[in-house]
């Protein structure tokens, strides 16, 4: 007899908690491709490409600077299902598959972590920043909201 | 006007010459949150406050009969912008061991939004999972 699950809160249990406990891999795919901010004044992300490297998911977000977007290059991402089962409950988020990651850049002077989830097919990406340059600007929130253009997802 | 390093516009001060004086004031945050849906399968209350210029969040599990003391963890405190002081967003992780929970949140019209991003580590099979929900005080 297995062992009994260790919850945190009812959400953790699956729905058929009796099934077993075979892995259900969170299916990265919904949020491959190439995401572009609604806000063309945006003072935070522009663009964040999202793409899949040997079943991880590689986050490449872009900030908005003159006279060309920042650059912020690759980071790896983790991918969350709207459930423990890897579905999406009536109440819950999103359906099959992933609808949610988070990523880390370390740039030095400032730490950001992206914590984004879809909403339909509109991609919410909230970044926390701490800066630790001693330059006294205070950690900061802010979001960007963000479509896919036509064409632009790459499902892998 | 100040420039400083940044990775995009958001990050400098503006119009501002310099930072203003002193810490993050996390007291907009402060108190007990409930979730607006009585009946939630995830997070039922968070309560946030100051311990001695620590700022901390204590959250409760939604179980039966009684809900899951998730304990207290240290949190960190975010502003609206780079040149503002008063809280208005925090982030904290939860280690329980067979499992890792990133606690972030804002708040908006007096609205407490909080995402939880799980990820198992027990080997059980359950998938790393998102939630969103909504508190009042």
């Amino acid at each position: 007899m297995p062992a009994p699950l260790r919850l945190s809160r009812a959400r953790d249990v699956p729905r058929d908690a009796a099934a077993g406990s075979a892995a259900p891999a969170v299916d990265p795919s919904p949020l491959v491709g190439t995401w572009v901010s609604f806000d063309a004044a945006t003072r935070g992300l522009v663009r964040v490409v999202v793409a899949l490297r040997g079943g991880r998911l590689a986050v490449r977000a872009f900030g908005a600077s003159s006279p060309a977007p920042r650059d912020w290059g690759e980071a790896e991402g983790d991918a969350f299902a709207g459930g423990v089962d890897g579905v999406g409950g009536a109440d819950r988020v999103g359906g099959v598959g992933a609808v949610a990651f988070t990523a880390r850049y370390r740039f030095g002077f400032v730490d950001t972590l992206l914590a984004a989830y879809l909403n339909r097919r509109l991609l919410v990406v909230d970044c926390y920043s701490v800066f630790g340059d001693g330059s006294g600007r205070s950690s900061y929130f802010s979001r960007d909201h963000f479509y896919q253009p036509a064409g632009s997802a790459s499902r892998a | 006007m100040t420039t400083l390093q940044s990775v995009r516009a958001d990050d400098q001060l503006g119009e501002l010459a310099s930072a203003p004086p002193g810490e993050i004031d996390v007291a907009p945050l402060l108190g007990t949150w409930w979730a607006t849906d009585k009946a939630t399968d995830s997070v039922v209350k968070l309560e946030l406050a100051d311990r001695a210029g620590s700022f901390v969040v204590h959250a409760f599990g939604a179980c039966t009969p009684a809900p899951c003391d998730w304990g207290e963890r240290p949190a960190v405190p975010y502003a609206a912008t780079v040149g503002s002081r008063d809280a208005m967003a925090f982030s904290a992780v939860y280690d329980f061991g067979f499992m890792e929970t990133l606690l972030a949140a804002y708040m908006k019209g007096g609205i407490l939004v909080l995402d939880t991003f799980n990820a198992f580590k027990d080997g059980s099979g359950r998938a790393s999972y998102f939630t969103r929900e909504f508190f009042h005080r």
